[in-house]
């Protein structure tokens, strides 16, 4: 956590060669299954994709820098950034900055992450993606 | 030694069958008789290796045992020839013992064990032959078109018999011989398939220079037995290996791998014998080495495969899609092309406004399709190349047309009654003549014949 946590506050704010990376915030203490399922998935993506992406996991009661820059308060928030510039993804739960919730499914998180990545290789700031979360409530 | 060899085929040819001697020589033949006195002699001898300094073709122990060698390809060249001939003798009594019975040892012995016997019931061929073999042989024997043989007839089939068991021994015996001086004929042969082997391959090789002359190939197949008995399950039978099946690296290797390890033992046999030949090592390292080679290898074989490691996923967008091109895709593109009157449609002209399907502006527009200024005449709709396929299968499934009916004719009739209604293309044909059609312009029509009334 440690290691992480240190390699991020290096990163953040330092450019990037080429590779995306995407910083999972958690907060401290608050082992709650929505934090550890999405960590348990992206433990597992990890391999999968460390040809074009990163994964950082940052604890935001140690680093507390960044939580109103980027209204960091949910249990699990994920955020993608390439070459140092946030890219913002079009889920259609109306927050367009960062993943809220656990995913559960792997595959669908590392669409996810290959959008994000063709998108910003061409420059773009914003990529919608594969699947459409606004029923993700589910009433 | 040749005049033997070549009054044997003489006799062949001339066919003598009642005389054993004639078709048999060598048993009488005097090298016979001095080299198995010199092989009995070396046998109560033992062995006596202080022949190191020698040449080993002046050594005449070497020169007996090359003699020995050719000895015994030639008593196995009899022992074919005898058995032949016994053969020709017992069909007359038992016709399908020879197919039966393959070995010409073992067919001897069951002869001579059955000798004039007409029931088999009564002939105990326990330990001559296999039970299952044994089996089939008092079944065909009850069932067999024999008739027994005459008295001097069967006189001297037993004689050839013996003399054909008394061939088996001597053979065995010179085998016995050139195996226990193997180790210093060739050792690096021996140290490889063990002494045993190396003296029967040899011995059916022919000696030594002729073992390693042989490709490896060949020497694999030396001893192999050539037919399994029709009937019998084929599964077990190995395919293609000799007397190299006897070696003990052989049998210590797990059956899978066996035909491999049959392949590298003949190919390191070879190149041993090889060795051997031109004497090139007669402290047998050679051997040593070939045989440490051969066990890594199969070591090697036997290890288990890399386990799989999991893949990461490859960039995005780094490996272009494999794009084909090629007469077919070509074909199976033009099918879904845009044709020329969607393209027409397609462009406007300046200036022009263009039409539209619902008139003023509304519904579809038509583009250039159909205005003045465009450089065709008329658009045709052009055969679709997908229509004319989708055509095709539709007509293949027609509703089975009699032959009378031509391509120009339609499922769909107009009849004033009722309209438009469908016909059945057989009852078309029927209804020549009849109110609704006319016969004058009918594409089914035949010649009609119109009475003058």
């Amino acid at each position: 956590m440690i290691g992480t946590k240190l390699a991020c506050r290096d990163r953040k704010g330092t450019s990037r060669k080429g590779k995306s990376y995407f910083i999972k915030s958690v907060m401290h203490g608050e082992c709650n299954g929505c934090s550890l399922q999405m960590d348990e998935v992206l433990a597992s993506v990890a391999e999968k994709i460390k040809n074009f992406a990163v994964i950082y996991v940052v604890d935001i009661t140690e680093v507390p820098e960044f939580n109103t820059m980027y209204e960091l308060y949910d249990p699990s928030t994920v955020m993608f950034f390439f070459r140092n510039k946030h890219i913002m993804i079009d889920l259609g739960t109306g927050n367009n900055n960062k993943i809220n919730w656990a995913l559960k499914d792997k595959q669908e998180f590392i669409d996810i992450v290959k959008t994000v990545y063709r998108g910003a290789r061409k420059g773009r700031g914003l990529v919608i993606a594969p699947k459409d979360y606004s029923t993700k409530y589910r009433y | 030694m040749e005049e033997d060899i070549d009054g044997d085929l003489a006799d062949i040819e001339t066919l003598n069958y009642d005389d054993l001697d004639s078709v048999s020589k060598l048993q009488k033949s005097q090298r016979y008789i001095d080299i198995m006195q010199k092989v009995e002699d070396a046998l109560e001898k033992g062995s006596h290796i202080s022949n190191q300094g020698m040449v080993l073709e002046d050594d005449p122990e070497y020169q007996l045992i090359v003699d020995c060698n050719g000895l015994s390809v030639d008593i196995e060249n009899e022992i074919v020839i005898i058995h032949n001939f016994i053969r020709d003798k017992y069909r007359l009594k038992f016709p399908e013992l020879e197919s039966l019975v393959h070995h010409p040892i073992d067919y001897a012995r069951v002869v001579k064990k059955i000798g004039n016997e007409m029931d088999l019931t009564l002939v105990d061929l326990e330990g001559l032959l296999p039970s299952a073999i044994i089996m089939v042989v008092s079944v065909t024997a009850s069932t067999t078109s024999g008739k027994p043989l005459p008295e001097d007839v069967l006189q001297k089939t037993v004689d050839a018999c013996d003399r054909a068991l008394a061939l088996d021994t001597a053979k065995k015996k010179v085998l016995e011989f050139v195996e226990s001086r193997m180790g210093y004929i060739a050792p690096n042969l021996s140290t490889i398939v063990g002494s045993a082997v190396a003296a029967k391959l040899m011995g059916t090789a022919g000696g030594l220079s002729a073992l390693a002359k042989m490709p490896a190939c060949n020497v694999q197949l030396l001893g192999a037995k050539k037919k399994t008995l029709a009937g019998f399950s084929t599964a077990t039978s190995q395919f293609r290996v000799g007397y190299i099946e006897q070696t003990e690296i052989f049998q210590t290797t797990p059956p899978a791998l066996r035909s491999r390890a049959c392949r590298l033992l003949a190919s390191k046999a070879t190149l041993a014998a090889r060795i051997d030949s031109t004497r090139g090592d007669p402290l047998g390292n050679a051997g040593k080495t070939l045989k440490e080679e051969i066990h890594k290898k199969i070591e090697k074989w036997q290890e288990p495969p890399p386990a799989k490691q999991p893949k990461p996923l490859p960039v995005p967008d780094s490996e272009p899609k494999k794009k084909r091109g090629g007469r077919r895709l070509r074909k199976m593109k033009e099918r879904y092309a845009i044709t020329d009157m969607r393209k027409l449609a397609n462009r406007m002209q300046f200036g022009v406004p263009e039409e539209s399907s619902l008139g003023d502006g509304l519904g579809e527009g038509y583009g250039m399709l159909g205005q003045a200024g465009s450089g065709k005449l008329r658009v045709s709709i052009g055969q679709s190349k997908l229509a004319a396929k989708v055509a095709k299968k539709f007509k293949e499934k027609n509703y089975g047309s009699s032959g009378a009916t031509s391509g120009l004719t339609s499922s769909l009739a107009f009849t004033p009654v009722q309209g438009i209604e469908l016909t059945n293309p057989q009852a078309h044909a029927h209804q020549l003549g009849s109110g609704t059609q006319s016969t004058y312009f009918s594409e089914t029509g035949t010649f009609s014949k119109i009475k003058r009334t």
